[in-house]
């Protein structure tokens, strides 16, 4: 089966209907109850970069979401229009010393920790694209 | 998203419920943080109880009115943190800056401390 998509414009008045959306693809997997926020903070997490880092938070460029359930895992793509450097643009600790305080920065970090397994690369377009395995128990 | 206040002794309780997701609604929590510092109300408490979903915006809010309470020589402390809150805390190391309290008036008493 081909990968389901879903496009969103970089504006940050789709991250609910987004969080909505994540959740319920957390349902039809069989993501237990408790876990499909954590799901779908982390996913909401990743989209939020992209609009930020990968699309300049211009609403005509798109992040395209797209998934696959597997029987043992969902694998999230999320895909911008950019060609963003992940170590350059998020090039802090979040959780180390001084930055603890600062305002922002710790959507990777968290991400990273819900999910257990979070890369970036490059779409075959040469576009950023990270991809998201949430395991299923 | 909702914001409640309500002043007990001489502390601001700030309840928030709902989501807490990015976007502007987050200034407006932002401006409350500021305008208890304006009022000379530098303790504050927020109840977050009520909160179904918040990602790093959210924290990164509450951050901000942290740094600015402290500025002001209050502090900002967090009551019923649910346990998906309480887990982003932890895993950004925030829970070494907040104290936080399940129990309000424990809560409210350690301000005289």
């Amino acid at each position: 089966m081909r990968p389901i998509e879903i496009r969103l414009p970089s504006d940050t008045s789709v991250l609910e209907p987004l969080q909505l959306i994540i959740e319920a693809v957390g349902k039809s997997a069989e993501v237990e109850e408790d876990d499909l926020s954590l799901l779908s903070v982390a996913v909401v997490e990743l989209a939020k970069n992209a609009m930020e880092h990968g699309n300049e938070n211009d609403p005509e460029k798109i992040v395209t979401i797209s998934f696959d359930i597997f029987p043992n895992r969902i694998r999230f793509h999320i895909d911008d229009e950019g060609s963003w450097e992940p170590e350059k643009a998020l090039g802090f600790n979040p959780g180390e010393g001084e930055e603890l305080l600062l305002t922002r920065g710790r959507g990777v970090l968290i991400a990273r920790n819900l999910a257990k397994w979070v890369e970036f690369g490059l779409t075959p377009e040469g576009k950023t694209r990270v991809t998201l395995i949430w395991p299923l128990t | 998203m909702n914001i409640k206040q309500q002043m007990k002794g001489d502390v601001l309780v700030i309840a928030l419920s709902g989501k807490v997701i990015g976007g502007p609604e987050l200034m407006e929590v932002k401006s409350v943080f500021q305008k208890a510092v304006d009022q000379e109300n530098n303790k504050v408490l927020l109840d977050l109880g009520k909160v179904s979903w918040m990602d790093s915006s959210g924290l990164g809010v509450i951050v901000s009115g942290h740094t600015t309470l402290s500025r002001a020589g209050g502090a900002l402390r967090i009551l019923n943190a649910t346990k998906k809150i309480h887990e982003l805390f932890i895993i950004t190391k925030l829970i070494t800056i907040f104290e936080t309290f399940t129990d309000e008036q424990e809560a409210l008493n350690s301000f005289g401390e």
